[in-house]
């Protein structure tokens, strides 16, 4: 938990992390190789040079290491997998479900585990959504529509194929759909700046919460004003969020504009571990300020009540965390005990035990 | 890096191609890509020129990196005594087909089969964003000059004229006269996305290109606003990859 000046403590759910391998040997594409170089820049541009990883860390970094990273300092108290498969150009996939899942069930109290599907995959990927529900009981899937697959090089939110799978998601009771809409791998004009079909499948599946990636980026003028009209239309923080770090007046404007159209409510903070990590990201946001000219501006602020929120109240409603429970529950799990945060946890949630 | 910067000891020549680049925008950002430090070279011989070019990152939509090799292109070719241009686009995952598409005179469409749509309406769109976002600088000079929302909302082409001393702006009888810089850059930007040509059309508009009813004034001015920041925002972003790819030269928020 971040702890504010005041001593007030502020709940942490990154609700954006991966588990990836883009060692040389799990490449069979030159895609893979270029998608890592890719996300390495973008490390490399947000990040403290203190901070930053070679790129041989940041290829393979392992379970051990993404437990102290995000857990180690108590920067983070939860993380949710957001899986990115992209078999086209990683031969064991970049970011697989089973993966985050065989991690996470080593800390159940820790993860949540989120699903995927590809409406490309047809029948044979409506079996294996069932399967990933039964399997792993997920509530949410992340959607990557700029992935390959055999000759095409992406889909949409608003097709036909698309929405027999999210009618899918609405049956199997999975209502967190995640579509990344943000730095595409390779878009060509295809999905270049455009997140107009979240709009049509939101109002479509009003059931279903559609929390936008990356908050469109860089479409955030066109993804603000989805969200304004769609209810169930959340923001994804992950990219905005480590502006704070070298672009601080940017991420204020930013963030102005999404508290301005969407409100406090309906963003979540991510980190996108281990393209950033939590370590740092998670006190270099809450340190962030809006300037005079920007308060006035939006009529708003960064203040503890809104951060409370977007750090991780919103993510635990969406997820149904209670997050009084949970951190009597993460006193003594096997993170607590590992990096000794027992301590930190005991003085949240006394009143109820 | 060294040679990425506009360089005062440039042969006139050189000079002069650099002046032509300057008017090359990307498209995403509405800002030059001489400003924003794409340019690594400009070789001049015997009226044949090279313009060799690098992007922020090797993953820029290929859409947006063709449309910034063609205008180079056209650009340069437009002046006189060019023969022949070359236009290079380095270290992009499709440096290779846009450089080679480009220089035969070759359509988006040829060089990328599989692309959806056309660059033509990828252009429009952006420009439109880019109007957008002048829009809400030019009405803000307006406002500070005293013109209200139901004023503004109702101003013709006709009503406004930009001189050295500002943007003349014709109300009823009276002038206003309000700061030029932001005006002159937004009927610019209206007039190339097609908009704001005519001296009887509405000087603004709102997204969708229709006059602003007055009851929407601060939901358009607002999203004009948001225009602005995606378009910074995105700047940001761009300007860190860069600084993180080439090495910092200049930075700033």
């Amino acid at each position: 938990m971040y702890r504010t000046e005041d001593g007030e403590e502020i709940f942490v759910v990154d609700s954006h992390v991966h588990f990836w391998d883009a060692s040389q040997e799990n490449i069979v594409h030159e895609g893979g190789e270029q998608f890592i170089q890719c996300f390495y820049d973008y490390h490399t541009a947000f990040t403290p040079e203190e901070k930053q990883w070679t790129l041989e860390e940041y290829r393979k970094y392992g379970a051990d290491r993404m437990l102290e990273d995000l857990f180690g300092n108590a920067a983070a108290d939860m993380g949710i997998f957001q899986p990115t498969h992209l078999d086209e150009f990683y031969d064991e996939g970049f970011n697989r479900v089973d993966d985050n899942a065989a991690l996470a069930a080593e800390h159940p109290e820790r993860f949540i585990v989120n699903g995927r599907f590809d409406p490309r995959e047809g029948e044979a990927g409506l079996r294996e959504l069932e399967r990933q529900k039964e399997e792993y009981d997920i509530d949410g899937v992340k959607l990557y529509t700029a992935e390959w697959y055999g000759d095409s090089k992406g889909w949409r939110l608003d097709s036909e194929a698309a929405f027999e799978f999210l009618e899918k998601c609405s049956e199997l009771g999975i209502e967190n759909i995640h579509p990344h809409k943000g730095p595409t791998i390779r878009p060509l004009n295809r999905d270049a700046f455009d997140v107009a079909d979240v709009d049509d499948a939101a109002t479509s599946f009003p059931e279903l919460n559609f929390v936008v990636e990356h908050v469109g980026l860089p479409r955030l003028d066109d993804f603000c004003w989805i969200a304004a009209q769609e209810p169930n239309v959340y923001g994804g923080l992950a990219v905005a969020a480590p502006m704070a770090v070298n672009r601080p007046r940017k991420f204020g404007e930013v963030m102005g504009e999404l508290l301005f159209w969407l409100g406090e409510d309906r963003l979540l903070f991510g980190s996108d571990y281990a393209l950033w990590d939590p370590d740092w990201l998670v006190e270099t946001v809450m340190n962030a300020e809006l300037t005079d000219e920007q308060r006035d501006e939006y009529g708003t602020e960064l203040s503890t009540d809104v951060m409370r929120k977007v750090m991780g109240e919103n993510a635990a409603d969406l997820y149904d965390i209670d997050i009084e429970a949970k951190k009597r529950e993460l006193r003594n799990d096997g993170v607590s005990e590992r990096f000794g945060l027992t301590d930190h946890y005991a003085g949240g949630g006394t009143a109820a035990d | 890096m060294s040679g990425r910067s506009a360089d005062a000891t440039d042969a006139p020549d050189v000079a002069a191609v650099r002046r032509r680049l300057d008017r090359v925008e990307d498209p995403e950002l509405a800002r030059s890509i001489v400003e924003l430090d794409y340019v690594d070279r400009i070789e001049v011989s015997d009226g044949r020129v090279r313009v060799a070019f690098t992007l922020p990152t090797a993953w820029c939509s290929p859409a947006f990196a063709w449309m910034m090799a063609a205008d180079a292109r056209d650009e340069v070719d437009a002046l006189g005594w060019v023969r022949e241009v070359r236009v290079e686009l380095h270290d992009h995952m499709h440096d290779e087909e846009i450089t080679a598409g480009v220089n035969a005179g070759d359509g988006f469409g040829e060089t990328f089969p599989d692309a959806t749509g056309g660059v033509a309406s990828v252009r429009a769109t952006l420009a439109d964003k880019a109007r957008l976002a002048r829009q809400y600088d030019a009405m803000n000079a307006l406002l500070d000059a005293g013109v209200d929302p139901d004023q503004i909302v109702a101003l013709r082409r006709s009503d406004v004229e930009v001189r050295d001393d500002g943007a003349r702006v014709a109300l009823d009888g009276v002038t206003v006269v309000a700061d030029g810089d932001p005006v002159a850059s937004y009927l610019g930007k209206a007039a190339a996305s097609g908009h704001v040509t005519d001296p009887g059309d509405r000087l603004f508009l709102t997204p969708e290109a229709d006059p602003i009813p007055i009851a929407e004034f601060e939901t358009v001015h607002k999203r004009c606003r948001l225009a602005g920041v995606n378009m910074d925002g995105q700047g940001a972003v761009c300007d860190a990859l860069n600084e993180a790819r080439y090495g910092s030269e200049t930075s700033g928020p």
